[in-house]
């Protein structure tokens, strides 16, 4: 029965890797051509990714911004309706908590039609910062829900200490809350990040085809014809997800961020 | 909560407050229309375009016809002729999402039950391997699979070169997968079809489906289980009696997201189903910034889908409740 289990995972881990492992080998080939195991294998591709192909150089360049700018943008939205939703409770910051993970709570494409819409209305389309708004929206939802386990983990009674010796409400914000929940907003923030790295389908509808992150950019070679240069761009995607999320299990509590048990190890 | 909350709240001296107060309710104030403005105005743009009109060679006009929604049900010719083209996009929408779903939840079960069993650490790092591939974008995804299922590359050539098809065809098997439009007269063939269409969604969502059984396996209590076992259960009646009943509505759950997530799944669509069973999601492409340039009536299928994807949700939202009260 145990060895049972080890071959199960074992064997899910490698169907999970297969089409991975197949799309980096690829990466390797020499000519236009995307043979597994690489034909002739070399390494000229990361050179075209990073530096010498205008098209990826500018894809990559686009995904950047519109990652780390709708990250940052996320987390600041993020912050105060879950602040809200744990200091008081209301209403108002349930109904903003709901409506805001609503754009991530129904088919995505539905919200990248409606955004196309949008921004056709008041000018963004094909604009890469509204490509940023759209992604922050899309994704708050991801920030909102690992501020609030921060929130939810801070010791109420730490803030009640905090309130006898005379603090008053923001310095028990700065001082208590704060440090507390850094944490969880840095892996809010690199939650957004990947997955606005990867997102293919708003951006899809927003960006107009005016501009291509590097996901668009590989849906067109994807129709149009294969170059191994994509097989690269997975690459470096794999590799950002993983030193990621490695630095959010590192540093931080990776299996309670995703809902384990506290009680036990 | 406590009397140490009484006393906190008030002291706020008066002069601070005054001050503070504006700047707050303008903050809120601000926040409040940015999420409506950004969050609800896109999905009542789609609504209202939705009752739209299309101009024959320009774009469309604002309007308040239900023609839209009549084609979507009974085709453009009635009440002359009447298809059901749109419905039955619909229905390959649900078919693929249904599927490729459960197929998902049911393999990630085990494993994820298997998963908290391991050490704190070693959960860590998987859950570093799964989050990495649940982010990886679909359209890589879509991508690997592409090359492992295509023709002159991946697994058809592997079936042809180790003599698995040569083998098939004398077991006679190879007719079986013929007439499942899984192999042409020389070799078997994955593209387009169905199972490639299923495998790739459900690897899609298989990663999701671990990460949202993962709070509620990981908070069984192990003791439950084990008291079955000392009082002689085998395992599988443990299983069957103690751990799936307990983590039927998370089970469901799961399912039931996983599914309407897969209702707009776009790539995997368009680049493994066969053309005549493209979905509702790649007419909405093909509406709105597509060949068929037709906006109102793509918002009508946008909203289709988003009523059909609220309805199951809440359904599911009917039925987790009547669970939970029994």
């Amino acid at each position: 029965m145990r060895a049972f289990g080890v071959i199960y995972m074992g064997l899910a881990a490698l169907v999970l890797a297969m089409p991975i492992v197949v799309v980096c080998g690829a990466a390797l080939n020499s000519g236009r051509s995307r043979f597994f195991p690489p034909v002739d294998p070399t390494l000229m591709r990361f050179g075209e990714f990073f530096i010498s192909e205008p098209v990826w150089t500018n894809a990559l360049w686009n995904s950047v911004i519109v990652a780390i700018g709708a990250a940052t943008l996320a987390v600041l939205l993020a912050w105060p309706i879950a602040y809200l939703l744990w200091s008081t409770g209301s209403k108002l910051s349930k109904t903003l908590a709901g409506l805001g993970s609503l754009p991530f709570a129904v088919p995505p494409i539905v919200f990248g039609v409606g955004l196309g819409f949008f921004w056709a209305f008041n000018g963004g389309l094909g604009e890469v910062w509204a490509g940023v708004i759209s992604h922050a929206i899309l994704l708050m939802a991801l920030p909102m829900v690992t501020i609030s386990i921060g929130l939810q983990s801070i010791d109420r009674s730490h803030l009640d200490a905090a309130a006898t010796m005379g603090a008053t409400e923001q310095v028990a914000f700065r001082t208590v809350v704060l440090p507390q929940t850094v944490p969880y907003t840095i892996s809010g923030f690199f939650f957004v990040l990947v997955l606005s790295f990867n997102e293919f389908i708003v951006i899809f509808f927003v960006s107009a085809s005016s501009y291509a992150t590097v996901t668009l950019q590989i849906f067109n070679s994807l129709r149009n014809g294969y170059t191994p240069t994509m097989a690269v761009a997975a690459i470096t995607f794999l590799t950002v997800s993983i030193v990621v999320f490695s630095a959010v299990a590192r540093w931080g509590d990776l299996p309670r961020l995703m809902g384990a048990d506290q009680s036990r190890n | 909560m406590t009397i140490a909350d009484d006393i906190a709240v008030p002291p706020a001296p008066a002069t601070t407050k005054s001050r503070a107060f504006p700047t707050q309710r303008v903050l809120l104030g601000l926040l409040s229309a940015f999420v409506v403005i950004f969050c609800v105005l896109p999905f009542i743009l789609v609504l209202a375009i939705s009752f739209g009109r299309k101009i024959e060679g320009a774009a469309w006009v604002w309007d308040f016809t239900l023609e839209n929604y009549q084609r979507f049900f009974v085709g453009i010719l009635w009440p002359d002729e009447i298809t059901f083209l749109y419905l039955q996009q619909l229905g390959y929408s649900f078919y693929f999402a249904v599927i490729a779903s459960l197929l998902a939840v049911l393999t990630a079960l085990p494993f994820t039950l298997l998963l908290t069993r391991l050490k704190r650490a070693s959960q860590a790092i998987w859950l570093v391997f799964i989050l990495s591939s649940l982010s990886l974008s679909e359209v890589f995804i879509v991508m690997g699979w592409d090359i492992l299922l295509s023709n002159n590359s991946g697994l058809p050539k592997v079936f042809k070169e180790t003599g698995l098809t040569a083998w098939l065809k004398d077991v006679g098997w190879f007719q079986t997968l013929r007439d499942w439009g899984l192999a042409n007269p020389r070799n078997v063939k994955f593209k387009t079809s169905d199972f490639a269409t299923i495998l790739t969604m459900s690897y899609l969502v298989w990663p999701y489906a671990v990460i949202l059984l993962y709070p509620a396996l990981s908070r069984l209590d192990p003791s439950l289980s084990e008291a079955a076992r000392t009082m002689g259960a085998g395992r599988w009646t443990v299983t069957r009696t103690v751990t799936l009943p307990s983590i039927r509505l998370p089970l469901f759950g799961t399912s039931l997201l996983l599914f309407v997530f897969l209702l707009g799944s776009y790539v995997a669509i368009t680049v493994f189903a066969a053309p005549n069973k493209h979905t509702t999601a790649v007419a909405i492409y093909a509406n709105i910034r597509g060949s068929n340039l037709n906006a109102p009536f793509g918002s009508t299928q946008a909203i289709m889908l988003l009523i059909s994807a609220s309805v199951c949700l809440y359904l599911g939202h009917l039925f987790n409740n009547r669970a939970q009260a029994r």
